[in-house]
């Protein structure tokens, strides 16, 4: 091996490390231009849609509501990678999305500022993670189903979505979940895909990745017919890309509900009384039209009713 | 305990895909290894270069970047295969790195006399590896041979991210119908327990009817 100066091994790498960091910070200076979909106008909608949430009049003494605004935090089990629900902008490392911003309102709500930490939850911790109080709720795509309903308490549904099918662009015969039996079907790893697949085509087999983009890339690469997902992540990714489209209306209704404790039925009740009031208010089409809104056309749809869901009552 | 027998059948089938996973990558990383360890003791000199640049490049990157690479990157260049036939490939070659470097540790064991009365004796490179050295060297790395088992069938569980379905997947799919995780992961958990004890006994029993006494 060559010798060289000791300054002259130094200064390459650290040359190079000056350089990206310059790239780094000129990359978030310039990030109005950012793909990420939701994020469009962020960080300004999102004070906005926070100036106007309303605050608790009063908290019940001894409850958890109290022990949160004690803390001056709330602590939220979420995601951080979810396009359009809760995802973290690289740029200005807030967390943008339906969720993220539900969860901004409901700690003004309790707080009276948008206090918020995220602890990054997944389907498989959520239940652990509120029964032994390492998060105050859970905002996270959090189906409600009765099997959950006996581990977590479920206040809402807040937002109800609904599984759709998505092909390559040039794919025909598949129109309707019908046309799934006996395909390759493409479903993210731990999505209420999976049952529901199962549910109207036995016999399709599934292939799981981890991740949306593994999904999508997968579908591109030929490695299934079709993919099912939330139809506010396909409408997202079909936007981007015109190789994949989107085949007919969604075919299941999924509600999502805000974890709590098991057994809290009176932060239950707190919650539930400040989605109605949000409801009522139109704030929660306002923080609608701020996410999925950017993705989906026309108004906010109507909110599902609160203890609609089974396991939500 | 409702929770794992009414899933009785995907934990079955998760596990046969595991089963098979492993045994197939076994069988392949063997082969693999011993070729490589062989190119890495020859006495041409390109053998040996490309014997060691396979056990580097294939040791220092990890496991689930290689899956990733062979599953997402290899159909952009127009190679496709099923994704179990996929994760089989490349854990063989992975895997296939580590045995290689235990079976070497072996050759190098066999005292240096073997091999020069082999020569002594007429026979060539290959024979005297084949007849002489190789049997020698793979009974004295029995047990390290078994720890790579081993941890061949921990890492078939990474194949979990490339959709196959094999274990750790089958309880992550049973998990998402159940939310019951404790049980459920500690069953898959108890199932490679299972698996790793049926390894751990095999490599022992071997080991003991392979032993050389010097």
């Amino acid at each position: 091996m060559v010798r060289t100066s000791a300054r002259k091994r130094w200064a390459v790498p650290v040359a190079v490390a000056a350089l990206s960091l310059a790239g780094l910070t000129a990359c978030s200076d310039g990030d109005s231009g950012s793909s990420v979909p939701g994020a469009a106008g962020g960080g300004g909608k999102q004070d906005d849609l926070v100036a106007a949430a309303p605050v608790a009049a009063n908290l019940p003494a001894g409850s958890t509501m109290e022990k949160i605004k004690k803390r001056g935090q709330l602590i939220v089990g979420g995601s951080l990678d979810a396009p359009l629900l809760s995802q973290q902008n690289p740029g200005t490392k807030k967390v943008e999305g339906l969720d993220a911003d539900f969860g901004r309102l409901l700690a003004k709500y309790i707080i009276g500022k948008p206090e918020v930490k995220i602890v990054n939850s997944a389907s498989e911790t959520r239940e652990a993670l509120l029964s032994n109080g390492t998060v105050d709720v859970v905002f996270q795509t959090y189906s409600i189903t009765p099997e959950r309903a006996k581990q977590v308490a479920f206040a809402g549904p807040y937002y109800s979505s609904g599984l759709v099918i998505a092909t390559k662009k040039d794919k025909t015969g598949i129109t309707s979940p019908a046309d799934l039996k006996g395909k390759t079907v493409i479903a993210g790893a731990n999505t209420p895909a999976i049952p529901a697949i199962k549910k109207v085509a036995p016999d399709a087999k599934i292939v799981t990745f981890g991740t949306d983009p593994e999904c999508v890339q997968a579908l591109k690469q030929g490695r299934g017919d079709a993919y099912v997902q939330d139809e506010a992540l396909l409408l997202a990714t079909a936007k981007q890309d015109p190789t994949v489209k989107i085949q007919g209306k969604p075919f299941t209704s999924d509600p999502y509900g805000i974890g709590l404790k098991h057994g809290d039925t009176q932060m239950k009740q707190f919650v539930n009384d400040w989605l109605k009031q949000i409801q009522a208010s139109g704030l929660w089409a306002r923080t609608w039209k701020n996410s999925i809104g950017t993705v989906v056309e026309g108004d906010a749809p109507q909110p599902p009713a609160i203890g609609s869901a089974p396991g939500s009552e | 305990m409702n929770v794992i027998t009414d899933h009785l059948s995907e934990f079955g089938h998760g596990l046969l895909l595991t089963v098979e996973l492993t045994l197939l990558s076994l069988a392949g990383a063997l082969v693999a290894g011993t070729a490589v360890a062989a190119m890495r003791v020859s006495p041409v000199r390109v053998l040996r270069a490309a014997g060691m640049a396979y056990v580097e490049v294939l040791q220092n990157i990890p496991l689930l970047v290689w899956l990733v690479i062979a599953v997402f990157g290899l159909p952009e260049i127009g190679v496709i295969a099923g994704l179990f036939t996929t994760s089989v490939v490349v854990i063989v070659l992975y895997q296939g790195a580590y045995t290689a470097e235990a079976i070497r540790s072996g050759i190098n064991a066999v005292p240096s006399g073997q091999g020069e009365a082999a020569r002594a004796l007429g026979l060539t490179f290959t024979q005297s590896l084949r007849l002489v050295v190789l049997p020698q060297a793979l009974r004295t790395v029995v047990q390290p041979l078994g720890n790579i088992a081993i941890m061949t069938l921990m890492n078939t569980a990474l194949a979990a991210a490339v959709g196959v379905v094999e274990l750790t997947a089958a309880a992550n799919r049973v998990n998402l119908a159940e939310a019951q995780p404790i049980w459920i992961f500690v069953t898959a958990g108890l199932g490679y327990m299972a698996l790793s004890g049926l390894l751990g006994l095999a490599t022992g029993t071997l080991e003991r009817k392979w032993a050389i006494l010097r």
